[in-house]
């Protein structure tokens, strides 16, 4: 893949796969017998769509990282390093699935099927998409994506109310949400996923362990090993390398196995690394906060360059004709591309569709022009079916 | 706005206002699929006052939800069920435990409409009030740490057939909806409840009685107060008028500056404390749409800035009576 020196970490720009790390992740495949069968069953398609999910995440993150350089936005918060344990998870649901994505997920928002148009222009405090430009956070109720608000921790609950509410239905619906090593320190964090143990909610949440809750290290926020940390509330745990895209989908199946035959709420731990600051501004703090050597460790296991590896070393052909090398620069091509297209779009959303300041006080209470119809019907016909990246 | 009601025709049996509120939940339930209750004991216990009893056998565990000891996860879990179409009413023990679910209230629910357009109809309802003997913790009233809050709607009723009908617009209502419950009330009132007229519309102030020279607007159990105080006012030839309001977000302007334009003295009172009280933002409301009309101060009757005491003399001079609020009526009498 292409590097962009102005934009990756250090570490990513002359990213070359190292030995020992390709060896480390070659290990992980057969580690677990039932990861290992999830993923010898993965077709050529959702290989490609992991490769392509991530990447399209990594370019979307550029492309804001370009606007705050650009001074078209103040800031923002991005998921570098941090892509498979977004895109891994979303890729092991089904398209009548929900997700509640914090900031940092926003590749759980495309994955999904959200157009990458919808999440710059929330980005750009436009008025043509769902927040009208009243909020950054954005989430579409059609593709099952839960807009969140800023306090982490707080999606727990209200997603253990989806499932709740999925399963009073009689729908075989799974809710994922993520927490930073952080957020799980929340109250809310407890109580909501307490809750949806002893309701045995069918409900995911990712531990997304990445070493920092903005800008104080795990190891001073918290004493316990996550590892165990479902045991406190009775429910299955589970690890996964987060960096390590096919172990979090692997691990993800079967979470989403266990919930859809009613053994839920499951915790999936994800150890991975922020590569960057808290948000835009702050990348220097966070290099001051920990020692070098953990970027220098971690930036050798960049999950898109570890898993595009992988797939150019991999035997079997993507597709038929063409060295994988090929097929893995078509689909850069592609999503490149696709990246840049919403970009253009979003910015003429900018220059032609900024929120009217006359519409101020609307939308606060509903009124009887608003449908009646739940924002998140009863599941669609297409239940089964994959979403429109997945 | 409605006028006194009037008890006609044959006596029906009369229904307490935590019966009354039961009534309304259990009709809303057996009419609606979707509305579920949730909350601390309300299931085999039936609620700490009993306003959920009976529920779990007739309509089983489903949707007569016993919860944890998390009022951020009963409010969490009402919030996403609430998104997804039903309608939940999550049950505070005492309204005062509704601080352990303010972050979920103030900054999911109430503003989630306006951030993306997804409605949140959810009724989160329980015990308020004091004059109970019960304390700093289980007698609070709560309206205005949320006041200062878009997106939320806020009710109290002061009749058990208020209590009915706003319960059952409150769980129909496509917003968030705080319904505060006087516990003082709860089994102290009874009424009628009349066939046919049940919804009572959010938003609607009730004219409980009709004066002359001064307006008492008031709402929960201190309307029962004003209505004392009114009588012993009468006695002094003093036509007074009670203001119910009933919904406290959004409130009934029009009735509140009517009431003004009629009688131009007013005294606003209430349970809650009094800096930052629900009074405050009343006397601005009048102060800046019906100036012309006042020939007096606009007068706070309210216990002091303290915690609900809880020993009962200490409790008795905290809460405003008829008393305390003839006091003030003569004062601005005089004016």
């Amino acid at each position: 893949m292409k590097r962009y020196p102005a934009y990756d970490p250090p570490e990513y720009v002359d990213w070359k796969p190292e030995p020992d790390v390709m060896k480390g992740f070659t290990a992980t495949l057969s580690r677990e017998p039932r990861r290992a069968a999830v993923v010898a069953d993965l077709s050529t398609d959702k290989l490609m769509g992991l490769y392509e999910g991530m990447l399209r995440f990594r370019l979307h993150d550029i492309t804001l990282k370009r606007w705050v350089r650009q001074g078209v936005l103040s800031k923002a918060w991005l998921g570098t390093g941090e892509e498979a344990v977004t895109v891994g998870n979303v890729h092991a649901l089904r398209a009548a699935d929900l997700v509640g994505p914090m900031i940092r997920n926003a590749g759980a928002c495309h994955e999904m099927g959200m157009p990458l148009a919808d999440l710059f222009r929330a980005y750009l405090g436009t008025a043509d998409q769902i927040t009208h430009g009243r909020d950054i956070h954005t989430g579409d109720p059609r593709r099952g994506v839960v807009p969140p608000i800023s306090f982490v921790g707080s999606l727990v609950p209200v997603m253990a109310g989806m499932a709740l509410a999925a399963r009073l239905r009689g729908e075989k619906r799974v809710a994922l949400t993520w927490v930073g090593d952080g957020a799980s320190r929340t109250g809310e964090f407890h109580e909501g996923f307490n809750f949806a143990a002893v309701r045995k909610l069918p409900l995911i949440v990712v531990l997304q362990d990445n070493g920092v809750a903005l800008g104080t290290p795990t190891r001073t926020h918290t004493r316990a090993d996550f590892t165990h940390l479902g045991a406190a509330y009775g429910t299955a745990s589970l690890t996964c390398d987060g960096n390590h895209v096919l172990d979090v989908l692997a691990a993800t199946s079967q979470a989403v196995a266990l919930c859809r035959e009613g053994a839920g709420p499951v915790l999936l731990v994800a150890k991975t690394f922020r590569m960057g600051g808290h948000a835009t501004h702050d990348e220097a703090e966070a290099r001051a906060i920990f020692p070098a050597r953990l970027f220098k460790t971690w930036g050798r296991r960049d999950p898109i360059g570890m898993y595009e590896t992988w797939l150019e070393q991999r035997q079997q052909p993507l597709m038929g004709g063409r060295e994988n090398r090929q097929v893995l620069a078509e689909i850069e091509d592609k999503v490149s591309r696709e990246v840049e297209a919403g970009a253009q779009e979003a910015l003429d959303s900018r220059r032609d569709s900024m929120p009217d300041g006359r519409s101020l006080r609307e939308g606060v209470f509903a009124t009887s022009d608003d449908s009646t119809e739940p924002a998140f019907p009863p599941c669609p016909v297409s239940a089964t079916g994959a979403a429109a990246h997945r | 706005m409605e006028g006194v009601p009037a008890t006609v025709g044959a006596p029906l049996p009369e229904t307490t206002y935590l019966d009354a509120i039961r009534k309304g939940i259990w009709e809303e339930m057996e009419a609606d699929e979707s509305v579920f209750v949730l909350g601390e004991d309300v299931g085999a216990y039936g609620g700490a006052f009993k306003v959920t009893r009976g529920m779990l056998d007739r309509f089983g565990p489903d949707r007569v939800l016993d919860t944890p000891i998390s009022e951020a996860a009963i409010v969490g879990a009402a919030i996403g069920a609430a998104m997804m179409g039903m309608r939940p009413v999550a049950e505070m023990q005492f309204i005062d435990f509704i601080a352990c679910a303010f972050n979920m209230i103030t900054n999911f629910a109430a503003s989630s409409r306006y951030r993306t357009g997804i409605g949140v109809p959810m009724v989160i309802r329980g015990p308020a009030g004091g004059g109970v003997h019960a304390g700093p913790f289980h007698s609070g009233n709560v309206e205005a740490f949320f006041l200062n809050t878009p997106g939320l709607k806020m009710v109290q009723p002061s009749t058990a057939r208020d209590a009915h009908g706003l319960i059952k617009a409150a769980i129909r209502d496509p917003d968030p909806v705080l319904f505060f419950e006087h516990k003082l009330l709860y089994r102290h009132i009874k009424e009628e409840l009349t066939p046919g007229d049940e919804i009572i519309p959010l938003g609607k102030a009730a004219l409980r009685r009709q004066g002359d020279d001064l307006t008492i607007i008031s709402y929960g159990a201190m309307v029962h107060t004003a209505l004392k105080a009114a009588s012993e006012l009468e006695n002094d030839g003093v036509s007074t008028t009670v203001l119910d309001l009933r919904t406290l977000l959004p409130l009934d302007n029009e009735a509140i500056l009517a009431a003004v334009a009629r009688t131009g003295k007013v005294i606003l009172l209430h349970e809650a404390t009094r800096t930052g009280g629900l009074g405050g933002e009343l006397a601005a409301i009048i102060a800046e749409e019906a100036f012309e009309y006042l020939d007096g101060p606009i007068l706070r009757v309210t216990p002091p800035d303290t915690p609900v005491p809880y020993s009962q003399p200490l409790e008795d001079a905290f809460l405003p009576n008829a008393g305390t609020v003839t006091a003030a009526a003569r004062k601005l009498l005089d004016y």
